[in-house]
């Protein structure tokens, strides 16, 4: 998913140099993006960063001002709209409806006819534990199981590209994990999955990649493993084998900056430059360990360091040029 | 094409089956017929009975003599009868069946009058006060004051003198009429026995029978009703008016409540939204068409019910079509526009009232275009859109209609106005209904029209 890859025509997602203002406001600026077919990608940013403006100009609700949209090898999602599920982050239904008959009726849009449409929505609704809600009106329905209707919808007619925008926001824990178990189907189905989030865990338990926008920007895009090691290779998690053993004495050793008691062991942090290799190595040699470990950064300390650290660029920036920084954070 | 027509079919079915439609479709002719069947029952007044005097003072008794006559009940009831024949007379023979039972009716006399003479040289003060003094089954209806003068002048001339008539509040104004007549055709028939002629002679040389008008063209001859020719610019019109209000009161309605349902996104993931905004003119404008079908239906029937279905040009359905197409298409998409420019229906009616403005125009332009098809304001109005088609249809109802180049130079510039007013919804339509918020004014529509 890097720049060089965007000249790939087995994209399923392709964005370069994407552009989309409201009035004077920027609310997503030269945005590059490549996913390829069949991955599972999630789309993170804080609120109002410009993921639905984005995933918007992907479905071709709203047109970029400049740039330019490959979906599924077409130029317009227009042109591929039947091979596409989309689940918005606003869900709406026709209240009135009954929740067959509206499942139905999108899925007719979307293409599908016949007389095994009724059997399709029977199991689709089985499939996500709606068993008997066919012949209710969608106002009945509580919000979990609408949104869980409303997966059903977009995928009813087993889309090539899946695009989901907050899919999880507003489930509890249980229908939570159950939506999960669905993607990851969908997923291995053959499926392409964007799905957008603010919530860290789901994204780094879901996602193979994690793309992150932040003030219309991109500003991270790689695979999980590869961001957590980019981002802190420099703590140690550290548990003597002999709880008394003098652990404060590792900080005399070159490569370790600093030694701190955590909730369970030590955290040692590593020099600037040091090998983590060579320093655990050198902390074995001294006290043995009963665990040692490289620390695996959370996503979503990530997410808050690239936030934070953006906003005090932006800080920065508003000292130099007030009055420009001022218009982009409005259009955050 | 089938993604517009699943719109279509969708809007239609759910409209059509709503119980609001239903209601507001039967409402019109269920109204229409029980007024039918009402109002002639009210105004005839068939359970009215009223029975009681009415003095005169007469100072030579001749009048008298012949009110005497005319309050005979076998008088009463020729004149009636005569009165209800001459009715007839008038009405096609089919519409005599359908209303002349109720015609009949009024033979029955509901006012029973008998005269009460009082003596010439009465005092008038004193015969007023027993309008309200006598004991109730004393007192008359009302006290004539017949003039010296009311069945010759002094000087031999025809100015003729007249009566005063008392009567007290709050008499019944059909008992006044009834006095009224009486009195006068007494009056009448006693000028005329003065004279000596013959009041039969001279009531068949007044009469005329019914006449048979006939509208002459290059191309045909055909009945003219005058009563026809009046309601039937207003019937087309209003039948324009319900199509159009139906289709687009129901496009308004579904675009709100997609968008403030939030369910406007999930259709714009499986339909471009030039496709839905053209199922969803479709599917209105068949909406539009089942009530325009059952008026225009119920209509025919009840002209062809009255033998008046010969006074009907049948390509004025024709036109109405044609011109409902067009004003449905402007002004339905206009109002589709603003459904999804705003974000609930209150805000939609501040929006709607220009429309509504234009909609009342032809109502209140409505009796000079018919009076006067061809002046210059009906020929100017019939190429301004979107009320040309309303004008137009007024004009080729009415008794003169326009030339045909007319006609079409109206269609083509109302074709112009549906092709604007496509363009300028296509482009409010894809902005709007995303948007929440403060609702646009017009400027701001205009503005996303001009940058979409």
């Amino acid at each position: 998913m890097t720049r060089s890859a965007h000249a790939s025509v087995d994209a399923a997602i392709l964005l370069e140099g994407l552009t989309k203002s409201f009035g004077p406001q920027k609310a997503v600026d030269d945005f590059n993006l490549v996913v390829p077919r069949g991955a599972l990608c999630g789309f993170i940013g804080p609120n109002g960063a410009g993921k639905t403006t984005t995933i918007r100009m992907i479905m071709s609700i709203f047109f970029p001002d400049s740039g330019r949209i490959s979906v599924l090898g077409h130029p317009s999602a227009l042109e591929a709209k039947d091979r596409i599920g989309y689940l918005p982050e606003e869900r709406g239904v026709y209240r009135q409806m009954r929740v067959g008959e509206f499942l139905g009726y999108i899925a007719r849009l979307k293409g599908m006819r016949g007389a095994g449409l009724a059997k399709r929505v029977r199991r689709g609704l089985e499939r996500v534990g709606l068993e008997g809600v066919e012949r209710k009106r969608c106002e009945e329905l509580s919000k979990g199981m609408l949104q869980k209707a409303q997966f059903v919808a977009a995928t009813l007619h087993e889309p090539d590209l899946i695009i989901l925008d907050e899919p999880f926001s507003g489930l509890d824990p249980v229908s939570m994990r159950q939506l999960e178990t669905l993607v990851r189907a969908e997923h291995e189905r053959g499926a392409t999955v964007l799905f957008s989030t603010h919530v860290m865990h789901q994204a780094e338990e879901l996602c193979e990649h994690v793309v992150m926008i932040h003030r219309g920007r991109k500003v991270l895009d790689d695979a999980i493993p590869a961001i957590q090691r980019r981002f802190d290779p420099r703590t140690i998690l550290f548990d003597p084998f002999d709880p008394n053993a003098d652990v404060g004495a590792l900080a005399a050793l070159p490569v370790i900056e600093q030694v701190d008691a955590a909730e369970r062991g030590y955290s040692i942090r590593l020099s600037e430059g040091a090998s983590p290799a060579d320093a655990m190595r050198s902390i074995v040699e001294l006290v043995p360990p009963a665990r040692i470990e490289l620390a695996r950064p959370r996503l979503e300390d990530i997410f808050i360091e690239i936030v934070s650290s953006t906003g005090d660029e932006l800080a920065d920036e508003r000292r130099s040029h007030p009055k420009a920084v001022d218009a982009e954070a409005e259009v955050a | 094409m089938s993604k517009v027509l699943q719109v279509a079919w969708r809007e239609f079915f759910v409209t059509v089956t709503s119980k609001a439609f239903l209601f507001g479709l039967l409402i019109v002719p269920v109204m229409v017929m029980l007024m039918a069947w009402l109002m002639p029952k009210l105004i005839a007044g068939s359970d009215f009975q009223a029975r009681g005097s009415i003095a005169v003072v007469d100072p030579d008794g001749r009048v008298s003599e012949a009110l005497r006559a005319a309050l005979e009940d076998e008088t009463l009831r020729q004149r009636r009868e005569q009165a209800a024949a001459r009715t007839l007379e008038r009405m096609p023979p089919e519409a005599r069946a359908f209303i002349g039972e109720q015609v009949m009716a009024q033979v029955a006399p509901s006012v029973v009058l008998a005269l009460d003479e009082r003596p010439s040289g009465a005092d008038i003060e004193a015969e007023k006060a027993r309008l309200y003094s006598a004991p109730p089954g004393e007192r008359p209806f009302a006290l004539v004051v017949l003039h010296e003068d009311v069945v010759e002048s002094a000087d031999g001339s025809l100015r003729l003198g007249t009566y005063d008539l008392y009567v007290p509040p709050k008499l019944d104004n059909r008992i006044e009429g009834e006095i009224r007549r009486v009195v006068n055709e007494a009056i009448v028939a006693t000028r005329i026995a003065a004279r000596g002629y013959d009041p039969n002679a001279i009531r068949a040389l007044m009469a005329v029978p019914r006449v048979r008008a006939v509208s002459v063209s290059p191309d045909e001859e055909r009945d003219a009703s005058e009563v026809l020719a009046m309601l039937l610019p207003m019937a087309f019109v209003a039948l324009l008016f319900i199509g159009v209000m139906t289709g687009g009161q129901a496009l308004l309605t579904s675009t709100v409540e997609e968008k403030s349902s939030r369910v406007i996104e999930v259709l714009l993931s499986a339909v471009s939204p030039m496709q839905l905004m053209a199922g969803k003119l479709l599917g209105n404008m068949a909406v539009s068409f089942v009530g325009l079908g059952i008026y225009i239906g119920l209509g025919l029937a009840l002209l062809a019910g009255i033998a008046l279905l010969g006074f009907l040009d049948f390509s004025l359905i024709f036109y109405l079509i044609v011109f409902f197409v067009i004003t449905y298409l402007a002004l339905g998409s206009l109002m589709m526009a603003i459904g999804s420019a705003v974000n609930e229906m209150r805000e939609a009616q501040t929006m709607m009232m220009p429309i509504v403005l234009l909609l009342v125009v032809p109502w209140l332009l409505w009796m000079p275009i018919s009076r006067d098809p061809d002046s210059s304001l009906s020929v100017t109005l019939s190429f301004v859109p979107p009320i040309n088609s309303f004008v137009m249809l007024l004009r080729m109802a009415s008794a003169s209609p326009p030339p045909a180049w007319q006609v079409w130079l109206s269609i083509a510039i109302g074709a112009a106005s549906v092709v604007a007013a496509l363009w300028f919804t296509a482009k409010v339509f894809r902005i709007g209904l995303l948007m929440h918020g403060k609702p646009p004014n017009l400027m701001t529509l205009i503005r996303w029209a001009r940058q979409a």
